[in-house]
Protein backbone atom coordinates (compact mmCIF):
# COMPACT_ATOMS: atom_id res chain seq x y z
CA UNK A 1 0.00 0.00 0.00
CA UNK A 2 0.97 3.50 -0.47
CA UNK A 3 0.97 5.94 1.60
CA UNK A 4 1.55 8.52 -0.21
CA UNK A 5 -0.55 11.72 -1.53
CA UNK A 6 -2.56 12.27 -4.18
CA UNK A 7 -2.22 9.14 -6.10
CA UNK A 8 -4.21 7.43 -8.41
CA UNK A 9 -7.71 5.89 -7.60
CA UNK A 10 -8.73 4.31 -10.30
CA UNK A 11 -10.39 0.72 -10.05
CA UNK A 12 -7.02 -1.41 -11.49
CA UNK A 13 -4.67 0.97 -9.57
CA UNK A 14 -6.59 0.01 -6.37
CA UNK A 15 -6.85 -4.04 -7.05
CA UNK A 16 -3.07 -4.03 -8.32
CA UNK A 17 -2.18 -2.07 -4.76
CA UNK A 18 -4.07 -4.68 -2.79
CA UNK A 19 -2.59 -6.90 0.18
CA UNK A 20 -2.03 -9.96 -1.18
CA UNK A 21 -4.92 -11.94 0.93
CA UNK A 22 -7.42 -9.37 -0.53
CA UNK A 23 -6.00 -9.79 -3.70
CA UNK A 24 -6.24 -13.45 -3.62
CA UNK A 25 -10.35 -12.86 -1.90
CA UNK A 26 -11.13 -10.90 -4.55
CA UNK A 27 -9.65 -13.05 -7.30
CA UNK A 28 -11.84 -15.75 -5.83
CA UNK A 29 -15.08 -13.76 -5.82
CA UNK A 30 -13.81 -13.25 -9.37
CA UNK A 31 -14.00 -16.77 -9.93
CA UNK A 32 -17.24 -17.30 -8.45
CA UNK A 33 -19.14 -15.32 -10.35
CA UNK A 34 -17.64 -16.37 -13.64
CA UNK A 35 -18.79 -19.98 -12.83
CA UNK A 36 -21.99 -18.64 -11.26
CA UNK A 37 -22.99 -16.73 -14.43
CA UNK A 38 -21.58 -19.66 -16.73
CA UNK A 39 -23.87 -21.83 -14.93
CA UNK A 40 -26.88 -19.72 -14.93
CA UNK A 41 -26.49 -19.28 -18.79
CA UNK A 42 -26.37 -22.67 -18.85
CA UNK A 43 -29.68 -22.97 -16.91
CA UNK A 44 -31.32 -20.29 -18.33
CA UNK A 45 -30.62 -22.44 -21.73
CA UNK A 46 -31.14 -25.50 -20.54
CA UNK A 47 -34.92 -24.81 -18.99
CA UNK A 48 -35.93 -22.94 -21.59
CA UNK A 49 -35.45 -25.52 -23.81
CA UNK A 50 -37.16 -28.39 -21.66
CA UNK A 51 -40.13 -25.82 -21.17
CA UNK A 52 -40.31 -25.56 -25.08
CA UNK A 53 -40.09 -29.32 -25.45
CA UNK A 54 -42.43 -30.06 -23.04
CA UNK A 55 -44.85 -27.85 -24.54
CA UNK A 56 -44.22 -29.50 -27.81
CA UNK A 57 -44.57 -33.02 -26.55
CA UNK A 58 -47.82 -31.97 -24.71
CA UNK A 59 -49.26 -30.45 -27.74
CA UNK A 60 -48.29 -33.83 -29.82
CA UNK A 61 -49.44 -36.39 -27.00
CA UNK A 62 -52.98 -34.51 -26.19
CA UNK A 63 -53.52 -33.97 -29.68
CA UNK A 64 -54.66 -37.25 -30.50
CA UNK A 65 -51.41 -38.85 -31.97
CA UNK A 66 -51.64 -42.67 -31.48
CA UNK A 67 -49.35 -43.59 -28.69
CA UNK A 68 -47.50 -46.47 -30.75
CA UNK A 69 -45.79 -44.05 -33.30
CA UNK A 70 -45.11 -41.29 -30.54
CA UNK A 71 -43.22 -44.10 -28.76
CA UNK A 72 -41.66 -45.20 -32.06
CA UNK A 73 -40.80 -41.79 -33.29
CA UNK A 74 -39.17 -40.73 -29.09
CA UNK A 75 -37.03 -43.93 -29.01
CA UNK A 76 -36.13 -44.35 -32.76
CA UNK A 77 -35.27 -40.67 -33.70
CA UNK A 78 -33.51 -39.15 -30.61
CA UNK A 79 -34.52 -35.87 -31.83
CA UNK A 80 -34.93 -33.36 -29.31
CA UNK A 81 -36.60 -35.56 -26.46
CA UNK A 82 -37.95 -33.60 -23.63
CA UNK A 83 -37.81 -34.82 -19.65
CA UNK A 84 -41.31 -35.74 -20.42
CA UNK A 85 -41.06 -37.43 -23.60
CA UNK A 86 -38.15 -39.72 -21.74
CA UNK A 87 -40.61 -40.48 -18.91
CA UNK A 88 -43.50 -41.31 -21.38
CA UNK A 89 -41.13 -43.51 -23.31
CA UNK A 90 -39.46 -45.51 -20.18
CA UNK A 91 -43.42 -46.22 -18.88
CA UNK A 92 -44.93 -47.18 -22.32
CA UNK A 93 -41.80 -49.71 -22.97
CA UNK A 94 -41.99 -51.28 -19.49
CA UNK A 95 -46.38 -51.26 -19.92
CA UNK A 96 -45.38 -53.30 -23.60
CA UNK A 97 -42.88 -55.47 -22.45
CA UNK A 98 -45.13 -56.06 -19.12
CA UNK A 99 -48.10 -57.09 -21.59
CA UNK A 100 -46.56 -58.88 -23.69
CA UNK A 101 -45.71 -61.31 -20.85
CA UNK A 102 -48.84 -64.16 -20.84
CA UNK A 103 -50.63 -63.72 -17.61
CA UNK A 104 -49.74 -60.67 -15.52
CA UNK A 105 -52.64 -58.89 -13.80
CA UNK A 106 -53.35 -55.21 -14.69
CA UNK A 107 -52.18 -53.96 -11.78
CA UNK A 108 -48.44 -55.94 -11.51
CA UNK A 109 -48.82 -54.38 -15.32
CA UNK A 110 -49.50 -50.38 -13.59
CA UNK A 111 -46.98 -50.74 -10.96
CA UNK A 112 -44.46 -51.62 -13.22
CA UNK A 113 -45.08 -49.12 -15.40
CA UNK A 114 -45.51 -46.39 -12.96
CA UNK A 115 -42.13 -47.22 -11.41
CA UNK A 116 -39.99 -47.18 -14.41
CA UNK A 117 -41.83 -43.80 -14.84
CA UNK A 118 -41.19 -42.86 -11.44
CA UNK A 119 -37.55 -43.56 -11.74
CA UNK A 120 -36.86 -41.81 -14.85
CA UNK A 121 -38.78 -39.03 -13.72
CA UNK A 122 -36.18 -39.21 -10.44
CA UNK A 123 -33.03 -38.77 -12.84
CA UNK A 124 -34.89 -36.62 -14.93
CA UNK A 125 -35.25 -34.07 -12.20
CA UNK A 126 -31.86 -34.81 -10.93
CA UNK A 127 -30.15 -33.33 -14.02
CA UNK A 128 -32.31 -30.60 -14.27
CA UNK A 129 -31.81 -29.36 -11.00
CA UNK A 130 -27.24 -30.19 -11.31
CA UNK A 131 -25.22 -27.03 -10.49
CA UNK A 132 -27.99 -25.32 -8.82
CA UNK A 133 -26.57 -25.92 -5.36
CA UNK A 134 -23.32 -24.41 -6.60
CA UNK A 135 -25.79 -21.02 -7.38
CA UNK A 136 -27.10 -21.59 -4.12
CA UNK A 137 -23.26 -21.88 -2.25
CA UNK A 138 -22.27 -18.81 -4.25
CA UNK A 139 -25.23 -16.87 -3.01
CA UNK A 140 -24.96 -17.51 0.52
CA UNK A 141 -20.79 -17.65 0.93
CA UNK A 142 -19.51 -14.94 -1.26
CA UNK A 143 -20.75 -12.15 0.79
CA UNK A 144 -18.83 -13.76 3.93
CA UNK A 145 -16.05 -13.87 1.29
CA UNK A 146 -15.90 -10.58 0.39
CA UNK A 147 -16.18 -9.57 3.94
CA UNK A 148 -13.55 -11.11 4.99
CA UNK A 149 -11.81 -9.10 2.33
CA UNK A 150 -12.63 -5.77 3.66
CA UNK A 151 -12.32 -6.29 7.17
CA UNK A 152 -8.38 -7.39 6.19
CA UNK A 153 -7.92 -4.46 4.15
CA UNK A 154 -9.22 -2.10 6.36
CA UNK A 155 -7.23 -3.92 9.20
CA UNK A 156 -4.02 -3.42 6.91
CA UNK A 157 -4.97 0.22 6.86
CA UNK A 158 -5.23 0.98 10.10
CA UNK A 159 -2.29 -0.91 11.35
CA UNK A 160 -0.23 1.11 8.36
CA UNK A 161 -1.76 4.49 9.89
CA UNK A 162 -0.57 3.58 13.26
CA UNK A 163 3.46 4.01 12.04
CA UNK A 164 2.81 7.16 10.86
CA UNK A 165 2.86 10.37 13.27
CA UNK A 166 0.24 12.92 11.84
CA UNK A 167 -2.61 10.63 10.52
CA UNK A 168 -4.68 12.18 7.90
CA UNK A 169 -7.89 10.73 5.80
CA UNK A 170 -5.64 10.55 2.51
CA UNK A 171 -3.28 7.79 4.48
CA UNK A 172 -6.46 5.23 5.10
CA UNK A 173 -9.01 6.21 2.23
CA UNK A 174 -7.10 4.09 -0.50
CA UNK A 175 -6.94 1.15 1.88
CA UNK A 176 -10.53 1.42 2.80
CA UNK A 177 -11.39 1.92 -0.79
CA UNK A 178 -9.52 -1.18 -1.59
CA UNK A 179 -11.15 -3.37 0.77
CA UNK A 180 -14.58 -2.19 -0.25
CA UNK A 181 -13.93 -3.34 -3.23
CA UNK A 182 -14.18 -6.99 -2.25
CA UNK A 183 -17.44 -6.46 -0.43
CA UNK A 184 -18.57 -5.15 -3.99
CA UNK A 185 -17.36 -8.18 -5.86
CA UNK A 186 -18.93 -10.86 -3.33
CA UNK A 187 -22.29 -8.79 -3.64
CA UNK A 188 -21.75 -9.09 -7.38
CA UNK A 189 -21.41 -12.43 -7.31
CA UNK A 190 -23.80 -13.38 -4.59
CA UNK A 191 -26.84 -11.49 -5.97
CA UNK A 192 -27.25 -12.55 -9.84
CA UNK A 193 -27.02 -16.23 -7.83
CA UNK A 194 -29.30 -15.83 -4.89
CA UNK A 195 -31.88 -14.24 -8.02
CA UNK A 196 -30.74 -17.52 -10.34
CA UNK A 197 -31.25 -20.17 -8.14
CA UNK A 198 -34.23 -18.94 -6.60
CA UNK A 199 -35.90 -18.26 -10.22
CA UNK A 200 -34.74 -21.90 -11.44
CA UNK A 201 -36.33 -23.75 -8.47
CA UNK A 202 -39.31 -22.24 -8.92
CA UNK A 203 -39.05 -22.90 -12.80
CA UNK A 204 -37.89 -26.41 -11.91
CA UNK A 205 -40.75 -27.21 -9.33
CA UNK A 206 -43.30 -26.22 -12.53
CA UNK A 207 -41.64 -28.24 -14.91
CA UNK A 208 -41.56 -31.61 -12.15
CA UNK A 209 -45.26 -30.86 -11.25
CA UNK A 210 -46.25 -31.25 -15.02
CA UNK A 211 -43.93 -34.16 -15.30
CA UNK A 212 -46.04 -35.76 -12.17
CA UNK A 213 -49.72 -34.34 -13.56
CA UNK A 214 -48.15 -35.97 -16.60
CA UNK A 215 -47.01 -39.34 -14.57
CA UNK A 216 -50.72 -39.44 -13.25
CA UNK A 217 -52.62 -38.97 -16.28
CA UNK A 218 -50.20 -41.64 -18.84
CA UNK A 219 -51.12 -44.05 -16.01
CA UNK A 220 -54.62 -43.57 -16.29
CA UNK A 221 -54.82 -43.85 -19.93
CA UNK A 222 -52.58 -46.83 -19.89
CA UNK A 223 -55.28 -48.49 -17.24
CA UNK A 224 -57.57 -48.17 -19.63
CA UNK A 225 -55.74 -49.27 -22.69
CA UNK A 226 -54.75 -52.62 -20.25
CA UNK A 227 -58.25 -53.33 -18.91
CA UNK A 228 -59.62 -52.61 -22.75
CA UNK A 229 -57.09 -55.39 -23.93
CA UNK A 230 -57.53 -57.80 -21.33
CA UNK B 1 -33.20 -52.22 -21.33
CA UNK B 2 -31.74 -49.11 -22.93
CA UNK B 3 -31.27 -46.07 -20.29
CA UNK B 4 -32.91 -42.96 -21.58
CA UNK B 5 -31.18 -40.65 -18.84
CA UNK B 6 -28.03 -41.27 -20.61
CA UNK B 7 -29.14 -40.13 -23.71
CA UNK B 8 -26.92 -36.74 -23.94
CA UNK B 9 -29.15 -33.48 -24.90
CA UNK B 10 -28.38 -32.43 -28.29
CA UNK B 11 -25.99 -29.65 -28.99
CA UNK B 12 -25.08 -29.27 -25.59
CA UNK B 13 -21.70 -28.40 -25.63
CA UNK B 14 -22.63 -25.10 -28.01
CA UNK B 15 -25.04 -23.93 -24.79
CA UNK B 16 -21.88 -24.36 -22.86
CA UNK B 17 -19.54 -22.36 -24.86
CA UNK B 18 -22.29 -19.60 -25.27
CA UNK B 19 -22.71 -19.51 -21.72
CA UNK B 20 -19.09 -19.36 -20.75
CA UNK B 21 -19.05 -15.88 -23.05
CA UNK B 22 -22.25 -14.29 -21.82
CA UNK B 23 -20.74 -14.84 -18.54
CA UNK B 24 -17.40 -13.44 -19.77
CA UNK B 25 -19.38 -10.19 -21.61
CA UNK B 26 -21.52 -9.29 -18.30
CA UNK B 27 -18.16 -9.23 -16.57
CA UNK B 28 -16.74 -6.99 -18.80
CA UNK B 29 -19.85 -4.59 -18.83
CA UNK B 30 -19.54 -4.67 -14.84
CA UNK B 31 -16.21 -4.14 -15.22
CA UNK B 32 -16.47 -1.22 -17.49
CA UNK B 33 -19.42 0.47 -15.45
CA UNK B 34 -17.26 0.52 -12.35
CA UNK B 35 -14.28 1.95 -14.62
CA UNK B 36 -16.00 4.66 -16.11
CA UNK B 37 -19.21 4.83 -14.37
CA UNK B 38 -17.84 5.78 -10.53
CA UNK B 39 -16.17 8.91 -10.87
CA UNK B 40 -12.52 8.10 -9.48
CA UNK B 41 -10.68 10.79 -7.93
CA UNK B 42 -7.87 10.83 -10.31
CA UNK B 43 -6.84 14.36 -10.16
CA UNK B 44 -5.89 16.49 -7.25
CA UNK B 45 -6.10 20.06 -7.17
CA UNK B 46 -2.47 21.79 -7.41
CA UNK B 47 -1.36 23.38 -4.13
CA UNK B 48 -1.81 26.67 -3.95
CA UNK B 49 1.34 28.21 -1.97
CA UNK B 50 0.84 31.68 -0.51
CA UNK B 51 3.19 34.04 1.18
CA UNK B 52 2.08 36.19 4.01
CA UNK B 53 3.39 39.52 4.30
CA UNK B 54 3.31 42.15 7.38
CA UNK B 55 3.44 45.23 4.84
CA UNK B 56 5.25 46.00 1.68
CA UNK B 57 9.31 45.29 1.60
CA UNK B 58 10.74 48.56 2.64
CA UNK B 59 11.06 50.63 -0.75
CA UNK B 60 15.23 50.73 -2.24
CA UNK B 61 16.68 53.65 -2.07
CA UNK B 62 16.72 54.96 -5.51
CA UNK B 63 19.69 53.54 -6.73
CA UNK B 64 22.65 55.27 -7.29
CA UNK B 65 23.09 56.16 -11.51
CA UNK B 66 26.45 56.78 -11.57
CA UNK B 67 28.28 54.92 -9.79
CA UNK B 68 31.81 56.18 -10.31
CA UNK B 69 32.22 60.06 -8.38
CA UNK B 70 34.88 62.04 -8.93
CA UNK B 71 36.35 59.47 -11.24
CA UNK B 72 40.89 59.54 -11.41
CA UNK B 73 41.79 60.61 -14.39
CA UNK B 74 40.65 57.97 -16.94
CA UNK B 75 43.25 56.58 -19.34
CA UNK B 76 42.05 56.44 -23.03
CA UNK B 77 39.21 54.32 -23.71
CA UNK B 78 40.08 50.97 -22.82
CA UNK B 79 39.38 48.13 -25.26
CA UNK B 80 37.69 46.58 -21.96
CA UNK B 81 34.42 46.79 -21.06
CA UNK B 82 34.11 49.56 -18.54
CA UNK B 83 33.00 48.68 -15.04
CA UNK B 84 29.49 47.71 -14.99
CA UNK B 85 27.52 50.00 -13.14
CA UNK B 86 26.07 48.36 -10.32
CA UNK B 87 22.65 46.93 -11.53
CA UNK B 88 19.98 48.84 -9.46
CA UNK B 89 17.91 45.56 -9.77
CA UNK B 90 18.79 43.06 -7.05
CA UNK B 91 19.06 45.93 -4.73
CA UNK B 92 15.25 46.52 -5.29
CA UNK B 93 14.45 42.84 -5.53
CA UNK B 94 16.46 41.47 -2.16
CA UNK B 95 16.04 43.12 1.55
CA UNK B 96 18.37 46.08 1.99
CA UNK B 97 19.72 43.87 5.60
CA UNK B 98 21.90 41.82 3.04
CA UNK B 99 23.39 44.93 1.69
CA UNK B 100 26.81 44.37 2.81
CA UNK B 101 26.67 41.17 1.36
CA UNK B 102 25.61 41.71 -1.64
CA UNK B 103 28.31 44.63 -1.88
CA UNK B 104 31.25 41.75 -0.94
CA UNK B 105 29.68 39.55 -3.43
CA UNK B 106 30.07 42.01 -5.81
CA UNK B 107 33.33 42.98 -4.74
CA UNK B 108 34.55 39.54 -5.02
CA UNK B 109 32.99 38.94 -8.13
CA UNK B 110 34.20 42.08 -9.91
CA UNK B 111 37.73 40.95 -8.74
CA UNK B 112 37.24 37.41 -10.05
CA UNK B 113 36.49 38.62 -13.11
CA UNK B 114 39.32 41.07 -13.58
CA UNK B 115 41.52 37.64 -13.19
CA UNK B 116 40.20 35.58 -15.50
CA UNK B 117 40.31 38.94 -17.77
CA UNK B 118 44.04 39.22 -16.77
CA UNK B 119 44.74 35.43 -17.11
CA UNK B 120 43.23 35.63 -20.69
CA UNK B 121 45.04 38.39 -21.53
CA UNK B 122 48.15 36.94 -20.48
CA UNK B 123 47.63 34.03 -22.85
CA UNK B 124 46.92 35.64 -25.80
CA UNK B 125 49.99 38.26 -25.24
CA UNK B 126 52.03 34.73 -24.79
CA UNK B 127 50.47 33.01 -28.02
CA UNK B 128 50.98 35.94 -30.20
CA UNK B 129 55.04 36.24 -28.68
CA UNK B 130 55.56 32.55 -30.21
CA UNK B 131 54.01 33.54 -33.04
CA UNK B 132 55.90 36.49 -33.48
CA UNK B 133 59.47 34.31 -32.29
CA UNK B 134 58.04 31.67 -35.14
CA UNK B 135 57.68 34.02 -37.79
CA UNK B 136 61.24 36.24 -36.85
CA UNK B 137 62.68 33.18 -36.81
CA UNK B 138 61.85 32.04 -40.29
CA UNK B 139 62.37 35.68 -41.52
CA UNK B 140 66.34 35.02 -40.54
CA UNK B 141 66.30 31.87 -41.77
CA UNK B 142 65.30 33.34 -45.20
CA UNK B 143 67.80 36.12 -44.73
CA UNK B 144 65.81 38.92 -45.66
CA UNK B 145 67.38 40.61 -42.94
CA UNK B 146 66.07 44.52 -43.63
CA UNK B 147 63.07 43.76 -44.06
CA UNK B 148 62.57 41.25 -41.46
CA UNK B 149 64.08 43.69 -39.43
CA UNK B 150 61.68 45.81 -39.89
CA UNK B 151 58.99 43.62 -39.76
CA UNK B 152 60.14 42.95 -36.43
CA UNK B 153 60.60 45.92 -35.20
CA UNK B 154 57.48 47.00 -36.09
CA UNK B 155 55.79 43.58 -34.30
CA UNK B 156 57.85 44.76 -31.28
CA UNK B 157 56.55 48.14 -31.61
CA UNK B 158 53.43 46.72 -32.04
CA UNK B 159 53.49 44.39 -28.99
CA UNK B 160 55.12 46.94 -26.59
CA UNK B 161 52.18 48.61 -27.39
CA UNK B 162 49.31 45.98 -27.14
CA UNK B 163 51.60 45.96 -23.44
CA UNK B 164 50.85 49.60 -22.66
CA UNK B 165 47.34 48.98 -23.77
CA UNK B 166 47.00 45.48 -21.55
CA UNK B 167 48.26 47.22 -18.54
CA UNK B 168 45.98 50.16 -19.26
CA UNK B 169 43.13 48.22 -19.23
CA UNK B 170 43.96 46.45 -16.35
CA UNK B 171 44.30 49.81 -14.50
CA UNK B 172 41.34 50.85 -15.84
CA UNK B 173 39.17 47.98 -14.54
CA UNK B 174 40.96 48.09 -11.42
CA UNK B 175 39.67 51.48 -10.92
CA UNK B 176 36.11 50.76 -12.10
CA UNK B 177 36.17 48.02 -9.22
CA UNK B 178 37.45 50.59 -6.95
CA UNK B 179 34.73 52.61 -7.80
CA UNK B 180 32.35 50.04 -7.92
CA UNK B 181 33.03 49.19 -4.00
CA UNK B 182 32.81 52.85 -3.50
CA UNK B 183 29.05 53.09 -4.79
CA UNK B 184 28.59 49.84 -3.53
CA UNK B 185 29.62 51.32 0.04
CA UNK B 186 27.96 54.28 -0.19
CA UNK B 187 24.78 53.22 -1.28
CA UNK B 188 24.70 51.13 2.58
CA UNK B 189 25.63 53.89 4.52
CA UNK B 190 22.99 55.88 2.58
CA UNK B 191 21.09 53.29 3.27
CA UNK B 192 22.29 53.22 7.26
CA UNK B 193 21.56 56.68 7.41
CA UNK B 194 17.99 56.78 6.06
CA UNK B 195 17.73 54.05 8.51
CA UNK B 196 18.65 55.78 11.47
CA UNK B 197 16.78 58.56 10.37
CA UNK B 198 13.38 56.73 10.08
CA UNK B 199 14.58 55.44 13.48
CA UNK B 200 14.64 58.83 14.93
CA UNK B 201 11.98 60.11 13.49
CA UNK B 202 8.97 57.42 14.92
CA UNK B 203 11.01 57.66 17.98
CA UNK B 204 9.87 61.02 17.95
CA UNK B 205 6.85 59.87 16.95
CA UNK B 206 6.18 57.83 19.65
CA UNK B 207 7.23 60.15 22.58
CA UNK B 208 5.00 63.01 21.11
CA UNK B 209 2.40 60.25 21.09
CA UNK B 210 2.92 59.06 24.51
CA UNK B 211 3.56 62.63 25.61
CA UNK B 212 0.13 63.52 23.91
CA UNK B 213 -1.94 61.25 26.49
CA UNK B 214 0.42 61.98 29.41
CA UNK B 215 -2.07 64.08 31.86
CA UNK B 216 0.82 65.09 34.32
CA UNK B 217 0.14 65.00 37.99
CA UNK B 218 -0.17 68.07 40.12
CA UNK B 219 2.76 67.55 42.90
CA UNK B 220 5.35 66.57 39.42
CA UNK B 221 8.18 69.02 40.35
CA UNK B 222 11.39 69.29 37.88
CA UNK B 223 12.06 67.11 34.71
CA UNK B 224 12.01 63.68 36.27
CA UNK B 225 12.63 60.77 33.44
CA UNK B 226 10.82 57.79 33.38
CA UNK B 227 12.61 54.52 31.71
CA UNK B 228 10.03 52.43 30.56
CA UNK B 229 10.11 48.71 28.81
CA UNK B 230 7.66 48.28 26.06
CA UNK B 231 6.69 45.29 24.48
CA UNK B 232 5.25 45.68 21.50
CA UNK B 233 3.38 43.38 18.37
CA UNK B 234 4.21 43.88 14.87
CA UNK B 235 1.56 45.89 14.51
CA UNK B 236 2.36 48.64 17.08
CA UNK B 237 -0.34 47.03 19.99
CA UNK B 238 0.96 47.58 23.62
CA UNK B 239 1.69 44.61 25.41
CA UNK B 240 2.89 45.76 28.45
CA UNK B 241 4.54 48.43 30.00
CA UNK B 242 7.20 48.12 32.70
CA UNK B 243 8.74 50.78 34.51
CA UNK B 244 12.56 49.99 34.48
CA UNK B 245 14.00 53.10 35.82
CA UNK B 246 11.46 54.82 38.25
CA UNK B 247 11.25 58.91 38.37
CA UNK B 248 10.80 58.91 42.03
CA UNK B 249 7.17 60.33 41.66
CA UNK B 250 4.93 56.93 41.53
CA UNK B 251 1.97 59.31 40.30
CA UNK B 252 4.09 60.60 37.20
CA UNK B 253 5.47 56.34 36.55
CA UNK B 254 1.89 55.32 36.99
CA UNK B 255 0.68 58.35 34.63
CA UNK B 256 2.90 57.78 32.05
CA UNK B 257 2.49 53.84 31.63
CA UNK B 258 -1.28 54.91 31.80
CA UNK B 259 -0.12 57.15 28.95
CA UNK B 260 1.96 54.48 26.84
CA UNK B 261 -1.20 51.99 27.20
CA UNK B 262 -3.50 54.51 25.95
CA UNK B 263 -1.43 55.65 22.40
CA UNK B 264 -1.94 51.77 21.49
CA UNK B 265 -1.27 51.43 18.73
CA UNK B 266 1.98 53.42 18.34
CA UNK B 267 3.04 54.31 15.45
CA UNK B 268 6.22 52.36 13.81
CA UNK B 269 8.02 53.01 10.69
CA UNK B 270 6.75 51.10 7.45
CA UNK B 271 10.41 49.47 6.88
CA UNK B 272 10.57 46.04 8.33
CA UNK B 273 14.35 46.85 9.58
CA UNK B 274 13.90 49.76 11.14
CA UNK B 275 10.77 48.33 12.63
CA UNK B 276 13.46 46.18 14.14
CA UNK B 277 14.83 48.91 16.48
CA UNK B 278 10.66 48.86 18.18
CA UNK B 279 9.45 45.76 17.70
CA UNK B 280 9.50 43.17 20.42
CA UNK B 281 10.95 45.31 23.13
CA UNK B 282 11.50 49.16 23.23
CA UNK B 283 12.58 50.91 26.07
CA UNK B 284 11.08 54.25 26.04
CA UNK B 285 12.64 57.37 28.11
CA UNK B 286 10.02 59.85 29.03
CA UNK B 287 10.35 63.45 30.38
CA UNK B 288 7.34 65.84 30.99
CA UNK B 289 9.39 68.24 29.15
CA UNK B 290 11.28 68.13 25.71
Amino acid sequence: MNPELGQDLSLLHLVWNASLPVQFVMLLLLGASLMSWWVIFIKLFALKRARQLTDQFEHEFWGGSDLNTLYQRISGGRESVCEMGRIFEAGFREFLKLRGQSGQSINVILDGTRRAMRATYQRELDHLESHLSFLATVGSVSPYVGLFGTVWGIMIAFIGLSSVAQATLAQVAPGIAEALIATAMGLFAAIPAVVGYNRYTHDIDRLANRMESFMEEFSNILQRQASKAG
Amino acid sequence: MRLAADAPLTARDNTRRVAAALALGVHALFVLLLVFGVSWQTEHPAPVMVDLWQALPAAAPPPQRDPRPADPVKPEPAPTKPAPAPDPEPAAEVPPPKAPDIALEKKRAETERLKKIKAIEQAEARAREAALQAESDALKKARDTQQSEQKRQALLRQMEADELKQSMAGEAAANAARAARQAAAQAASARQSALSQSIGKYRDLISATVRGHTRLPDNLSGNPQVRCLVKLLPTGDVVSVRVTQSSGNPAYDAAVVRAIQQSSPLPLPPEREARAAFVPELSLTHRPQE
